[in-house]
């Protein structure tokens, strides 16, 4: 439950995550590979037990407000599921006829299976929203004439970038990445050349690949405009589609298709060769690559062709929705944006982010309570000390590396489209991954006053991370730490003069592992591990009675 | 000349003599030139130097026992008597047997009240003789000696010509002190020759003495430590251990000096105590060296603590305990075997060690050898338990001989690529056919790297306090104590037929009960004989004790020491072992022990009759 | 789980030392001392003077007695042997270990009770003997395995925990080795690495025995206002004599001669100890004048501390000796064991 309470898809974010979680996580900073934090959630929710009675209890008795959320892909079905236990009647207008947005039509099947999509956004439907499939918002005007009382619009960026180089109109074999994608979600495409180009190396191109790979293609050619360094893709969604022998050509460039007697033949790439910092490219020479099919994967946006400009929302002059940072509303009060509908494409979490930010924008909006007037965060720290070389968080260090994750063989997972390619962690893999947490949340606490300057804390830190010594800048601080404190990111906590001899006692926390043997070391408990739990706000639940 | 009693036989080759000296006057180079003298005739004999625990003026006698039969324990019938000591006079005067002489200075007139009827006295007028021939005081003192040694030389046809030999050896570099002792010796020599007969005893040349070798038991033992490859000695000054290590350091000097640099090949450290030089031996022991000390009882006391370590760490050691007569300070130049249980169980908490029990100059050449290999082997410390008098008198024993295929047991020491070939070491465990596990010496490889302590440690070294894994290594300790008497010297044992009864015995009592052993049999009392060499007890100890219905424990202490011994460590009956406990400080003679049997046979027999 | 081993995890910008080393390879296990005892600082002194002198973990041998400073060698350098021994006497042991192995470097770690009262006899000799080693004597005036009695180093007037004053007169470990002759002594503080640290250098160059005295609060037992050995009360008094900087053989020396005529002192492996500051009058290399200084200042109730005092004229008990330069322990047997035909010849001499 805990794994749903923020992120609401653990079963579909446990598999599909772009994972911004696993760059901040510090144990890369000690071994070069974050906790696989995003995967340990898909153990928790496919090892779930039953969770019905801990669901939100959604009131019989309506509190009378009437919101429309525009798509049923992840935005709305958090603004769904944050408003329904509040008793606000919530409709969900899909074009489609089954919930998941983009979650379904973008992501294959061999990535995310579809029962478990199925399942989690069934969760939320069965509070009884109110979800009409195949309704299509035509018209905003329309739809505000229904006398909603907040609309969300959460229709993401369901348009694919056009790369209209000589040739493009010349065939039908050249296809956008992520019309291409849902026309096989729904069964409608099922086969593909031999010899697939896809152009742009972000995640959907990634997944055309492979689909690609899957629908019988022998030959397929990521074909990238800059080095590896620079792509848009997840490292790891790279490895898999490599893994499964597609091949990743860099530094071409399009130029044009080349169709002859009506037929594709291939595509014409002028070869770059870059600066070291990959601003500026030269032009090498030209080269032509056969191709049956090509896929253009190269970005999405977002497209409002049924919102009429004269109802007061804004648009800009890319003709983007204007939305509120913070509350994620429009210059028209009352309508709401969020996902990719709100900036353009980003990505699953961030939309589930901003359902919950919309949500308590709705809740707002509809007790008159100013949007801006937002719930504080709120705090707990908790001594974990429970007696000597005893705590009560796991403050051991796991040197294990980040666990791999299994694969089905490769020759049998081309046998169907849908064959989950990703088996899950075991129960040893996932025991070793939980072990390898730094537990960021059980804090370093220090009590100036408390301290008698025997370096035991100095001394035992594996990593170097504490310093006794005199006051001075930041910059020369830095230089004069038992090891020099290099992340510039990482702010260093300084404490109030010791009393003894008024030097102070300085932590560089960047690779801080919380082991807590300064706390155990520390004869006056001027050390303790605190246990820090930041208490998220959510609609209609201020941070103080989150926990309850 | 005075003359007393009747003609006697003359005996040749078979008496003794007993020199009594005020100590610090130079007697012991005059005593020790005659005992030379007739082991160069080739004639068996035996000295035994019975001196005071001081440097000048307490009397000092010195024994010369001439045995054409070969037995060289003390004997107790003195046919003459050299009283050079006025403060003794009446003592050594009552000490002659009946029909003996006495020798002494004339340049005073003898007390009437000394006087003896049935002896022989022989008065030569030494000081007024000296006071005539040299000027300095010193020399006349010394050389008053020489002089009553050229008298005896007279008396006692001692070979002229051999005598002058010695002389000419010992100040081949010193021509002013070899024309002194020459003048003096002749002074004496003249004097006897012109107003002595013959006595009714005399020498007469032998060849009883080739291949044979004139040494001290403490030599003997620095050589065995020079020839095992000794490094570090550390030691504390103690009498009767001191020319141990006075001898190895003359050793080394010769044989350890490096013939390219120059630099000595061995660490002699002179310890600020006992707890030190154990300390020291046992540090030397931990990095590899092969190292020992010498010392005695007391010694060994201050030594306890850290032999407990040496033992509960397993790190070698080899400590030579020349025993003296305890308790405390006791009698330091007086011989003992009162160290036996000490030795066997130094330290506090469970502890045994291998003791060796060498009774001659030749077995503490051989045993010093073997201790250090006993050492090194088992991992602990090894005692040899020689003794004042195998250890500073002189002895006649057949030539010392060396394997030159020998070469040091190191046993079980990983080297760095041993260790390579090993996952992990433990510093105990796995252990061998003897219960011994395979140690590492620093500076070889991280790998082998451990702690070494002497609290408590589990069978990987590492600390514990829990009872199953201390025992489990102190369990062990005792196997390999056990382990241990299967590699220690067997017993010496000779069988009589006939015999009726066993004969214990160890260390320095070996000459004196064999002769006792001989003397019983020419009387119709055969019995059978053992000297036990080492603890832990080999087998065939028991066995022998079990053979026969009693045995006779002749010992040198008061408290029955091997007798306890036996019994804490052997399943033989108590009834069965009879002790027989010498333990004035006197090294034994046979007679001592004749009798006790006899007496106790006596008894026995009576208790018998009266069953 | 809750646990106390020390994370493997090394902080990637730690430096290697020239044998590729980082300072955490130089590492024992976790230490059993109380928390916050002064000995765990000194430890990880040890450590990072092992470190930066660059020593090969076997090449070290660790010694010491019994008692809490005892314990200190299984935390530092565990790649090295070590050799926790029995009460007071660590000095002979590591004596006969020198004898018998000089190649390798003896760190000695012993305490005021184990140094001053029952092994007060080894100290005096082994810095007669001018063994070359480094010897720590962790001092907290205080026995804290058998909790708190006063140890031959308490002041007079120092307070036990209960509060009663010590009467007797304490034995100075500086003092007493300066008037042993002892040539190299030094005074230092567990909560003053930095002076501690190039002292540490410096005494491992030494070509004899040298003293290191370190003020090491007990914080059990003895860091309690009324202790003289507390953590305040040596931070309040602590007067610093000297200032040195160890530079490594082969390094260049930048002289830059300090200021009242310090001096610099070329060790016997040719590295150099260069005092940065020292009083005016003050000279570490006059014994005379360090002993009345230290009576001086110790009259003032002052904890004098630095390397106080140098002599590398001496020659060690190796040389002495006239010991091979190669470890006893390395010199065949067959160089050893003269053979039977010297023994034969030998025998001669026995008739």
């Amino acid at each position: 439950m805990l794994n749903r309470e923020s992120n609401v898809f653990p079963g579909i974010l446990g598999r599909t995550c772009d994972r911004p979680c696993e760059p901040a996580c510090r144990r890369g900073r000690i071994d070069g590979k974050p906790v696989a934090i995003c995967r340990l959630k898909r153990v928790a929710a496919d090892h779930r037990g039953e969770i019905a009675a801990r669901l939100p209890k959604i009131p019989a008795k309506k509190n009378g407000k009437r919101i429309a959320c525009i798509g049923a892909g992840p935005a709305s079905l958090t603004v769904a599921n944050d408003l329904m236990p509040l008793g606000y009647q919530v409709t969900i207008f899909e074009k489609n006829d089954k919930p998941g947005g983009l979650m379904r039509t973008n992501i294959p099947s061999f990535r995310l299976p579809a029962s478990v999509l199925d399942e989690e956004c069934q969760t939320i439907l069965d509070f009884g929203v109110d979800i009409r499939y195949n309704s299509p918002v035509t018209s905003m005007r329309a739809l505000l004439q229904e006398g909603y009382d907040a609309i969300f619009v959460g229709s993401g960026a369901p348009r694919g970038k056009e790369l209209d180089l000589p040739g493009r109109r010349e065939t039908d074999r050249i296809h956008i990445g992520i019309d291409w994608l849902e026309s096989i979600a729904f069964g409608h495409t099922d086969s593909i050349g031999e010899k697939v180009l896809i152009i742009g190396v972000g995640n959907t191109a990634m997944d055309c690949c492979r689909s690609s790979r899957r629908l019988g293609a022998k030959d397929i050619k990521v074909m990238a405009r800059r080095p590896r360094p620079y792509f848009k893709a997840s490292p790891w969604e790279l490895e898999d589609a490599e893994e499964e022998g597609v091949e990743i050509v860099i530094n071409h460039s399009p130029k044009r298709f080349v169709v002859e007697n009506g037929k594709l033949t291939g595509m014409e790439f002028e070869r770059l060769e870059w600066d070291a910092k990959a601003k500026n490219s030269k032009v090498l020479d030209t080269v032509f690559v056969p191709a049956d099919d090509v896929i253009l994967a190269i970005g999405q946006e977002n497209a409002f062709p049924w919102f009429e400009r004269d109802l007061g929302a804004q648009f800009d002059k890319w003709d983007a929705p204007v939305v509120d940072e913070k509350t994620y509303m429009s210059t028209r009060e009352g309508i709401f944006f969020g996902g990719d509908a709100a900036w353009g494409p980003k990505n699953i979490i961030w939309a589930v982010e901003h359902g919950h930010q919309a949500a308590i924008s709705i809740d707002n909006y509809c007790h008159r309570i100013p949007v801006t007037d937002r719930p504080a965060y709120g705090m707990n720290l908790i001594s974990q000390k429970m007696g000597l070389s005893e705590w009560s968080y796991h403050n051991d260090y796991n040197p294990a590396p980040r666990q791999k994750m299994t694969h089905v063989d490769l020759a049998e997972r081309f046998k169907k489209l849908n064959i989950e390619v990703e088996l899950g962690f075991s129960p040893e893999q996932t025991a070793k991954e939980v072990q390898r947490c730094l537990n960021c949340d059980v804090q370093t606490v220090f009590t100036a006053e408390k301290c008698i300057e025997c370096d035991a804390c100095v001394d035992i830190c594996p990593l170097l991370c504490l310093t006794i010594t005199r006051d001075g800048s930041e910059e020369d601080l830095r230089g004069r730490l038992s090891a020099p404190a290099l992340n510039l990111t990482q702010e260093l906590y300084v404490s109030a003069p010791l009393p003894q001899t008024k030097r102070l006692m300085i932590k560089d926390e960047d690779l801080c592992v919380h082991c807590g043997l300064c706390a155990e070391r520390c004869p006056t408990a001027a050390w303790d591990m605190q246990k820090f739990e930041l208490i998220t706000p959510y609609a209609g639940r201020t941070a103080c009675c989150a926990q309850a | 000349m005075l003359r007393a009693g009747v003609e006697q036989a003359v005996r040749v080759n078979d008496f003794a003599i007993k020199l009594a000296n005020v100590n610090g006057t130079g007697s012991a180079s005059a005593n020790g030139l005659l005992m030379q003298a007739i082991f160069r005739m080739g004639i068996p004999v035996s000295g035994k130097n019975l001196f005071p625990s001081n440097i000048q003026g307490l009397p000092t006698w010195y024994e010369i026992r001439v045995s054409k039969d070969g037995y060289t324990a003390r004997a107790l019938d003195y046919d003459l008597m050299v009283a050079m000591n006025a403060q003794t006079y009446e003592r050594d005067i009552r000490e002659v047997r009946p029909g003996g002489y006495v020798l002494y200075d004339s340049t005073w007139p003898l007390d009437p009240r000394l006087h003896r009827q049935d002896v022989t006295f022989l008065g030569v007028p030494l000081a007024e003789m000296c006071n005539a021939h040299f000027r300095e005081s010193r020399e006349r003192i010394l050389m008053k000696n020489i002089a009553y040694a050229g008298a005896l030389i007279a008396v006692l046809e001692v070979d002229m010509d051999v005598v002058e030999q010695l002389l000419d050896e010992k100040f081949a570099k010193k021509k002013a002190l070899r024309e002194s002792n020459h003048k003096a010796l002749r002074l004496g020599f003249d004097y006897a020759r012109k107003h002595f007969d013959p006595l009714p005893f005399r020498l007469e040349k032998m060849d009883a003495n080739s291949g044979k070798i004139l040494i001290d038991g403490n030599t003997a033992t620095a050589l065995g430590c020079l020839y095992a490859g000794a490094t570090v000695a550390a030691w504390y000054p103690i009498t009767p251990s001191t020319s141990v290590m006075d001898a190895f350091t003359d050793l080394c000097r010769k044989y350890r000096k490096d013939p390219e640099t120059g630099a000595m090949n061995c660490c002699i450290i002179q310890a600020e105590d006992e707890l030190a030089a154990i300390g020291m031996v046992i540090g030397a022991a931990w990095n590899g060296a092969r190292a020992f000390t010498s010392t005695s009882g007391p010694g060994i006391s201050l030594m306890n603590e850290l032999l407990g370590l040496a033992y509960y760490a397993e790190i070698p050691a080899v400590v030579m305990d020349i025993q003296r007569v305890g308790p405390s300070t006791g009698m330091p130049t007086r011989t003992q075997q009162g160290d036996l249980l000490e030795c066997a169980y130094a330290s506090h908490g469970d502890t045994k060690h291998i003791c060796l029990y060498p009774a001659n100059p030749s077995e503490c050449f051989e045993f010093a050898v073997k201790s250090f290999d006993l050492a090194e082997r088992f991992q602990t410390p090894v005692f040899l338990l020689s003794d004042l008098d195998i250890g500073m008198n002189d002895w006649v024993v057949p030539r010392l001989k060396w394997d030159d295929s020998y070469r040091p047991d190191r046993g079980r020491v990983l080297d760095a690529a041993q260790l390579e070939r090993i996952q992990k070491f433990f510093r105990y465990w796995p252990e061998d056919e003897n219960f011994v596990a395979a140690r590492t010496l620093p500076g070889v490889s991280s790998k082998g790297a451990y702690f070494t302590r002497g609290s408590g440690h589990s069978r990987t070294g590492a600390y514990t306090e829990m009872p199953e894994e201390y025992q489990e290594v102190v369990d062990r300790l005792l196997r390999k104590h056990q382990a241990a008497a299967k590699w220690v010297p067997e017993p010496v044992i000779e069988r009589r037929t006939g015999a009726q009864f066993g004969v214990v015995t160890l260390g320095g009592c070996d000459a004196a009960v064999r002769e006792a052993l001989d003397v019983l049999d020419s009387r119709g009392i055969p019995a059978d004989f053992m000297r036990i060499r080492a603890f832990p007890f080999p087998e065939s100890v028991e066995e022998f004790l079990n053979d026969h219905e009693f045995n006779f424990i002749v010992e040198q202490n008061r408290d029955a020491q091997m007798k306890s011994l036996l019994l804490l460590e052997t399943g033989v009956a108590k009834d069965k072992l009879r002790s027989i406990c010498v333990y004035g400080g006197f090294p034994l003679s046979a007679k001592r022990v004749t009798d006790r049997i006899a007496s106790q046979l006596g008894e026995l027999t009576e208790r018998a009759v009266h069953r | 789980m809750p646990s106390i081993a020390k994370p493997t995890a090394i902080h990637p910008s730690l430096h290697r030392n020239e044998l590729g080393l980082t300072i955490r390879d130089y590492e024992g296990s976790m230490s059993t001392l109380c928390a916050g005892c002064g000995h765990d600082s000194i430890t990880a002194a040890i450590i990072r003077a092992c470190w930066e002198i660059s020593l090969a973990p076997h090449m070290l041998a660790k010694m010491s007695g019994i008692g809490c400073s005892s314990k200190t060698p299984t935390y530092f350098v565990s790649g090295a042997h070590g050799f926790n021994s029995a009460h007071g006497r660590m000095a002979a042991i590591a004596t006969g270990a020198s004898a018998a192995n000089r190649e390798l470097t003896y760190i000695g770690v012993s305490g005021d009770g184990d140094s001053l009262s029952i092994g007060l006899g080894h100290l005096c000799h082994a810095i007669r003997r001018n063994l070359k080693m480094l010897y720590i004597i962790e001092n907290n005036g205080v026995y804290g395995l058998t909790k708190g009695q006063f140890s031959a180093s308490a002041d007079v007037g120092s307070k036990s925990k209960k509060g009663e004053p010590n009467r007797m007169a304490p034995i100075d470990p500086v003092a007493l080795a300066l008037s042993l002759g002892a040539t190299f002594v030094a005074r230092s503080f567990s909560g003053d690495k930095d002076q501690l640290v190039p002292i540490l250098k410096a005494a491992l160059s030494h070509r004899g025995f040298a003293l290191v005295d370190v003020i090491s609060p007990c914080v059990t037992f003895n860091d309690h206002a009324g202790s003289t050995k507390s953590y305040l009360y040596t931070r309040n008094n602590m007067l610093k004599a000297t200032e040195t900087d160890f530079v490594p053989p082969a390094s260049e020396i930048l002289a830059t001669i300090g200021r009242n005529g310090a001096v610099s002192v070329t060790m016997h492996d040719g590295s150099v100890v260069r005092f940065k500051g020292v009083p005016p009058d003050y000279d570490p290399t006059d014994r005379k004048k360090v002993l009345d200084y230290l009576s001086e200042h110790h009259g003032k109730g002052e904890v004098v501390t630095g390397l106080l005092y140098i002599d590398e004229s001496v020659p060690d008990m190796h040389e002495l000796n006239n010991t091979p330069a190669q470890a006893l322990t390395k010199i065949p047997f067959e160089k050893l064991c003269p053979g039977s035909a010297a023994l034969d010849t030998l025998q001669e001499e026995f008739r």
